[in-house]
């Protein structure tokens, strides 16, 4: 036995180091064991956006609320910009069809609270003025943010560090046994042990077999998110965009959009931030491939074309990096929060998809209080691990 | 060394000095890859091609770790800079699958 903690916490990307500071803010005494080295994972493959826009209204929306106030708070909890910033959102409409579907979305958000509107051809190109003619409209919202992961990670391990907590590298968790007193023994790949009543599986794309190793169940799904990198350009628009096309398909399926076998087959959807360092980030894939997160250059040639074809002076822009993340999506679209009634100490905080980064301060805190007062509060009871069964089918809840 | 000698670049395209990388290390953070993503040392225009192996060799004296462990061998595509327009224009359906 390598030591003994009141939480260990498996997984140390942007969820895991969320749970991990607040539990620790909490008077916890936690170890965070991950099997990669900084940022491995998809945390580190992704854009950094805190996305209001592709929420529908309900719980996701409602927790990405809370979690961008508190972001404002990590800024100065952290001591850290975190790579904050507000440039607002737009997602841009092809025809009358996507505009119809993104009028009613509107509607529907605003009566939940989110700022935003539709603007006219000619207003988006105020705010845009490179786009392509195809498009006929946008959304904008004023409260689309992001955060630059790799900040937020490396503030919240250290501040939580410098309370105790304790981040172990390169130490992939391979078994996880429960002993006489009904504590967890967490067994790592280089041979050490590690106790603690408590254990909370942020394992991302891997929280699946995290879960196995306790007989319990997360229908969690490897999603591959590619991703390409712009070198620095002065900012060519006012805010980050979407394209309405990839987000109408899931609004109302079966809604036929213009896009090749290929293109559908990739999940190709548009999303483009400005990022820390000046460059942009623009994606993304949506594809089921298993574990590999390698780029493809079919992938790459894809989010190209349609970056072009969308801005076409980004032609002579260089791009100087690919990367691919491994989105853990689960079948319901929302995350995975809560305490596995089948092993009492065992929770699982996974399964945000694309909404990892704007999700992350929100996760981490409702988990640690789930952890202090050992109870699930009402609203929360959706995002239960429980409301799946080991066959896959949900429960009617 | 100590003092003003250490605030020079060691990444020229990101301007991270050799104090902030130090610091990361000092932290724990010992691969070229941890330290690239936490000072964006690397991350910039050249990718790291002219400042990877400085790195390395900074994270091996300041660990004690040999060299050849701390070097990284893979390198993220593209290895060169290229302008969109170069991919874009062969044919993406030309693919069997």
């Amino acid at each position: 036995m390598n030591g003994s903690y009141d939480v260990i916490v498996v997984g140390g990307g942007i969820i895991g180091l969320s749970c991990g500071y607040y539990l620790t803010k909490s008077r916890k005494r936690v170890l965070v064991v991950e099997s990669g080295g900084f940022a491995d994972g998809a945390s580190g493959a992704c854009d950094d956006m805190i996305l209001f826009q592709s929420k529908k209204p309900g719980i996701n929306l409602e927790l990405a609320f809370e979690s961008l106030e508190l972001y404002k708070s990590l800024v100065g909890e952290l001591e850290d910009s975190l790579g904050f910033d507000n440039l607002g959102g737009m997602v841009l409409i092809q025809n009358l069809e996507e505009l119809e579907i993104m009028e009613e979305f509107v509607r529907q958000q605003r009566s939940y609270g989110l700022d935003v509107e539709i603007l006219s051809n000619k207003e988006m190109r105020r705010k845009q003025p490179f786009l392509d003619e195809r498009f006929i409209a946008s959304t904008y919202s004023p409260m689309d943010s992001q955060a630059y992961p790799f900040s937020v990670m490396h503030k919240l391990a250290q501040k939580s560090r410098s309370m105790g907590m304790k981040v172990l590298h390169h130490s992939p968790v391979i078994d996880i046994r429960v002993d006489g007193n009904g504590d967890f023994l967490v067994g790592t790949g280089r041979g050490e042990t590690f106790q603690a009543p408590v254990v909370v599986n942020a394992a991302g794309a891997w929280a699946g077999q995290i879960a196995r190793m306790v007989d319990a169940y997360v229908p969690i799904e490897p999603k591959r998110g590619q991703i390409i990198i712009t070198e620095k350009i002065p900012s060519i628009g006012e805010t980050n965009l979407w394209s309405a096309k990839y987000l109408v398909t899931k609004l109302r399926p079966g809604t036929e959009i213009d896009a090749t076998e290929a293109e559908m087959a990739l999940g190709l959807g548009f999303a483009m931030t400005r990022t820390e360092g000046d460059s942009y980030l623009i994606g993304s894939t949506r594809e089921y491939v298993g574990y590999d997160k390698g780029t493809t250059l079919e992938g790459i040639r894809a989010l190209i074309n349609q970056a072009t074809s969308y801005i076409p002076m980004l032609k002579d822009v260089n791009f100087i990096r690919a990367i691919a993340g491994l989105r853990p999506a689960t079948p319901d679209g929302k995350m995975i929060l809560g305490e596995h009634t089948s092993v009492e100490g065992f929770y699982t905080a996974a399964g945000h998809e694309g909404d990892g980064i704007s999700l992350a301060p929100i996760t981490g805190k409702l988990l640690a209080a789930m952890v202090d007062a050992h109870e699930v509060p009402q609203r929360l009871e959706e995002l239960s691990p429980n409301r799946f069964s080991a066959k896959g089918v949900m429960e009617v809840s | 060394m100590d003092g003003k000698e250490k605030d020079f670049f060691i990444c020229r395209c990101e301007e991270v000095t050799l104090r902030e990388i130090e610091a990361v290390i000092d932290e724990g953070y010992t691969t070229i890859d941890d330290v690239k993503r936490i000072t964006r040392a690397g991350m910039g225009l050249c990718q790291g091609r002219s400042c990877s192996k400085v790195i390395a060799r900074i994270i091996a004296q300041r660990t004690g770790t040999p060299i050849e462990e701390v070097l990284q061998k893979n390198y993220r595509f593209p290895v060169r800079t290229e302008k969109m327009k170069t991919l874009e224009e062969e044919p993406t359906d030309a693919k069997d699958c």
